[in-house]
């Protein structure tokens, strides 16, 4: 039998609690209890609003800032850990390197910083650069590129150490749809290397072409977590009905649980799920109306996402607050 | 881990070398040298000591500021501008990074102080005046005693703003070379709590009076190594001390 093999990322009961105040009497809960638990190669995302502890998890995980309490290991260490760091790549939120180096200075200096040398850090820059898409201006001082330029050079110092694991913080906020398209297929172009991606982010889209798994965060705690296919399809089936001859009012009133009635002019959108469609049918019918269209509903990543929400009962912007 | 030490530190040294601070301070002291040039000509009996007080005098400050400047926002320029977030997610200790930011620092000014030192004594020669030991001691120990400041300014800027940092390092400065008066006022007082704390805050404060050695400069005074030795020891130990304290500060900083 095969020993297990060490997960990538794993945290246990991780909470973070900031202080805030004159006298340090307010407190953010901005993460509370997340467990997961990342296999080597996989695409991970974290999702959810602003404030729900995305990023704090992974500023936990890059040793940014120190868990409350809880248990985080990268590739079996600790974060404060040199070693857990030695095979991650890393890209924060509006990444900011030193805008008095030029592109390529900056990502030697990263490459010099994971132990990297002569000519094996010479080729390698070269690669990167070309891998961005920023060999023509990586001779230019940082303070003189576009937000979507610093970018690229974020993800260029990210991935110069041939890292094992890279964790990506809002890797395609900030860029035109072009620079999006380009940092996506990078990741993907990692993830056929055999890397674990870590990302975090609010866009959806992103989140569906590229991650194996996600956990979506709200409010500092995990709301859902699977792969994309499991979260969809254990989703309770949804069907959207057409109804003419009734009005909203009418359709609400035929005393049937509705997720959504909605008033289209003289038509009346409703979405209800699959095991009350039949009775709902001969109710509308009974009621001298008429069924336009009946379609299954197509469940997205987005109606997890605002039904995770919707559940928190929102407020969710930073975390919990308690005096 | 001597590489990524050394690649931190001389980036601590192109920062500051791409910093027109650095250019502008270049330039004011090698205005200030060659003012003194003209102050000279006012003096006649005094010639040699009034060239080597204010060539010193003025170098010391120029430096003295800059040290101050680079020191107490360095960190904090740092977090607040988030560069941080991409030097301290590499596989580097948080005591390495301060360390070669601090030893960067002290590149910087010594090769500012070797710069202006050679413009000194270029100076001194020009005007056929005698080049003495006691000026290269005033300005070796200028080093010493710019290291202690820098290292002040380090260890409040691993929690503090740059200017609480800057205020409290300007403060020392002063304090620092009024260290021995504090001595002397509390060893006079009546009141045993008084004494212990005036001495208490003297061996606090850094001795920045014991690296001065302007004043035997310009009376060309030497002074033998072996007075030298223990006072750039006691400027290492101090520096050690305040970096120290600055890594376990920096070591448990959350950076939000």
């Amino acid at each position: 039998m095969s020993a297990p093999e060490t997960l990538a990322i794993e945290t246990r009961d991780l909470s973070k609690t900031y202080r805030l105040g004159f006298w340090m009497n307010k407190r953010v809960l901005a993460l509370q209890g997340l467990t997961l638990a990342i296999q080597p190669g996989q695409v991970y995302g974290l999702l959810g609003p602003n404030g729900a502890g995305k990023s704090t998890t992974i500023k936990i995980l890059m040793n940014l800032v120190q868990a409350t309490s809880g248990l985080a290991r990268i590739f079996g260490h600790e974060p404060t850990a040199k070693e857990a760091r030695r095979n991650v790549g890393f890209l924060p939120e509006n990444p900011a390197p030193y805008e008095y180096l030029t592109g390529e200075e900056f990502v030697r200096l990263a490459g010099q910083l994971v132990g990297m040398s002569g000519h094996e850090l010479d080729q390698r820059v070269k690669e990167v650069l070309g891998a961005v898409g920023m060999s023509r201006t990586a001779g230019l001082q940082i303070r003189r590129y576009s937000k979507g330029m610093v970018q690229r050079i974020g993800l260029a110092q990210a991935i110069v150490g041939r890292p094992k694991l890279l964790i990506l913080d809002e890797p395609t906020s900030g860029l035109d749809p072009v620079g999006r398209r380009e940092i996506r297929d990078l990741i993907l172009q990692e993830r056929e290397r055999g890397t674990t991606v870590l990302f975090c982010t609010h866009i959806i889209p992103d989140v569906e072409a590229l991650c194996n798994r996600v956990a979506v965060l709200v409010n500092g705690k995990l709301a859902r977590e699977g792969s994309v296919q499991e979260l969809l399809t254990t989703q309770v089936p949804v069907v959207e009905l057409i109804i003419e001859g009734l009005g909203p009012d009418a359709v609400r009133g035929l005393g049937h649980p509705l997720e959504q009635v909605q008033d289209l002019t003289n038509r009346v959108l409703v979405r209800a799920s699959d095991v009350h469609v039949q009775p709902l049918l001969k109710s509308v019918l009974g009621a001298g109306g008429r069924v336009a269209q009946l379609q299954p509903a197509r469940f997205s990543l987005e109606d997890l996402f605002l039904q995770a929400m919707s559940e928190a009962k929102h407020g969710t912007v930073g975390g919990e607050i308690t005096s | 881990m001597m590489r990524p030490f050394l690649a931190l530190m001389l980036n601590g040294f192109r920062e500051a070398r791409r910093n027109r601070v650095t250019v502008v301070v270049g330039a004011f002291a090698f205005g200030l040298l060659v003012a003194s040039s003209l102050l000279t000509n006012l003096s006649v009996s005094t010639f040699d000591r009034v060239l080597t007080d204010v060539g010193i005098g003025v170098m010391s400050i120029v430096l003295v500021l800059l040290a101050v400047f680079l020191s107490s926002g360095m960190l904090s320029r740092e977090i607040e501008r988030k560069t941080l977030f991409l030097i301290v997610s590499k596989p580097i200790s948080r005591a390495l990074f301060l360390t070669a930011r601090f030893a960067g620092n002290m590149l910087t000014l010594g090769a500012l102080l070797l710069a202006m030192g050679v413009l000194f004594f270029g100076q001194i020669a020009l005007y056929g005046t005698l080049i003495t030991q006691a000026q290269f001691v005033a300005i070796g120990m200028l080093f010493f005693e710019l290291m202690v400041l820098s290292s002040i300014g380090f260890a409040m800027s691993s929690f503090s703003s740059q200017m609480v940092s800057a205020t409290v390092t300007i403060g020392a400065y002063f304090a620092g070379h009024l260290g021995g008066d504090i001595y002397e006022l509390s060893s006079k007082a009546e009141s045993p709590l008084l004494q212990w704390v005036g001495k208490a805050t003297y061996y606090a404060l850094p001795n920045l009076s014991r690296l001065n050695y302007r004043v035997q400069a310009t009376y060309e005074i030497p002074t033998p190594v072996a007075e030298l030795a223990p006072s750039m020891l006691y400027a290492v130990a101090y520096s050690a001390v305040m970096i120290i304290i600055a890594v376990i500060l920096f070591s448990r900083r959350d950076f939000k």
